[in-house]
């Protein structure tokens, strides 16, 4: 495979890699067909959804910083209602709410600050989401997981947004309402 | 770096049986410590199959059916090293890593004519002709990997 009279420059260049070297016995293995199913890039949107009581809702993924395990609060004295206290997120203070309250839900969240603090339930999660005036959390139930879709996939309501509903999706398990998490703390 | 006696060549070394062979750090993007390829159909028996390495299929090469050799060292832990080899990747599956050692010019022979190892470093680790070794195989199996 080596010429005779290779000198051992020659042997090098060889032994380097180069970008445009040639493997003639070497076939193209088709590239997995994961990535030939997905959109094309930009079209698609990233849905992270999420269950509160028996519904189902998503917010986009772009503004979810972090899905933490839900865990005991610093309780804020007289804080209203959505507040639910406060996370000391490596260092960052950051208010968690409750989102059923603006979404018309009973609220399914146990006492979680204070002294009659209890053990969170098992799937609950406090998604960090990026806002208007730095990190805040959300507490949901449960995490599903991310839908990647087309964004034609989406029903919108007839007329543009209305409230911080920005569509619906129907999945399998059943429609899940797609919502601004800015909405859900105003 | 300009062409002379100080010029030096980094590799990656790995055990195949009881020898070290070495290849281009360059040419290494990672090391897969447990790797179950799924079969081809077809493939020579060289070939392992194919696995998923970030959404992308890359074919397995037993290299320890490739070169000769011996029982590998007792240390050994098996690898697959994900290398390239011009824009594609194969995964090489070794019997153990040797580490990455830097060789100057000095320090390396040319190798025995005809095979594939290119030249000879200083403590016997084998440069490999990667294309060579794994380009001219036989193609009596026809449209296989």
């Amino acid at each position: 495979m080596t010429a005779p009279d290779a000198t051992l420059a020659e042997l090098l260049a060889r032994f380097r890699y180069r970008l445009n070297e040639e493997s003639p016995g070497l076939v193209e293995v088709p590239s997995s067909p994961l990535e030939a199913d997905l959109p094309a890039g930009g079209e698609e949107l990233q849905l992270l959804t999420f269950g509160l009581g028996t519904a189902e809702y998503a917010v986009a993924l772009g503004v979810v910083t972090e899905i933490l395990r839900a865990r005991p609060l610093t309780e804020i004295p007289r804080a209203k209602p959505p507040l639910l206290g406060v996370l000391n997120l490596r260092g960052v203070i950051t208010p968690v709410y409750d989102p059923s309250l603006r979404l018309g839900l009973p609220s399914t969240v146990p006492v979680c600050a204070g002294p009659d603090c209890q053990r969170p339930p098992r799937p609950a999660r406090i998604l960090v989401v990026r806002t208007a005036l730095g990190p805040a959390g959300l507490w949901v139930d449960r995490v599903r997981g991310v839908q990647r879709l087309r964004p034609n996939a989406l029903e919108r309501p007839a007329g543009g947004p209305t409230g911080g509903v920005m569509g619906v999706l129907r999945t399998a398990e059943g429609p899940c309402t797609v919502v601004d998490p800015e909405w859900l703390l105003r | 770096m300009s062409d002379g006696a100080g010029q030096t060549v980094d590799v990656c070394a790995f055990w195949v049986g009881d020898a070290i062979y070495g290849i281009d750090v360059a040419r290494v993007d990672e090391i897969l410590p447990r790797v179950v390829p799924l079969p081809v159909a077809d493939a020579p028996p060289h070939v392992e199959g194919v696995v998923h390495v970030h959404g992308t299929a890359v074919p397995i090469v037993d290299l320890r059916r490739l070169l000769p050799g011996g029982p590998p060292p007792r240390t050994a832990k098996p690898k697959v090293i994900l290398a390239r080899i011009g824009r594609r990747r194969v995964g090489l599956r070794v019997d153990g890593m040797a580490g990455v050692r830097r060789y100057t010019e000095a320090e390396i022979l040319p190798g025995p004519k005809g095979n594939a190892v290119l030249a000879v470093a200083g403590d016997d680790c084998r440069l490999l002709d990667l294309l060579g070794l794994l380009g001219n195989r036989p193609a009596e199996r026809g449209p296989g990997l």
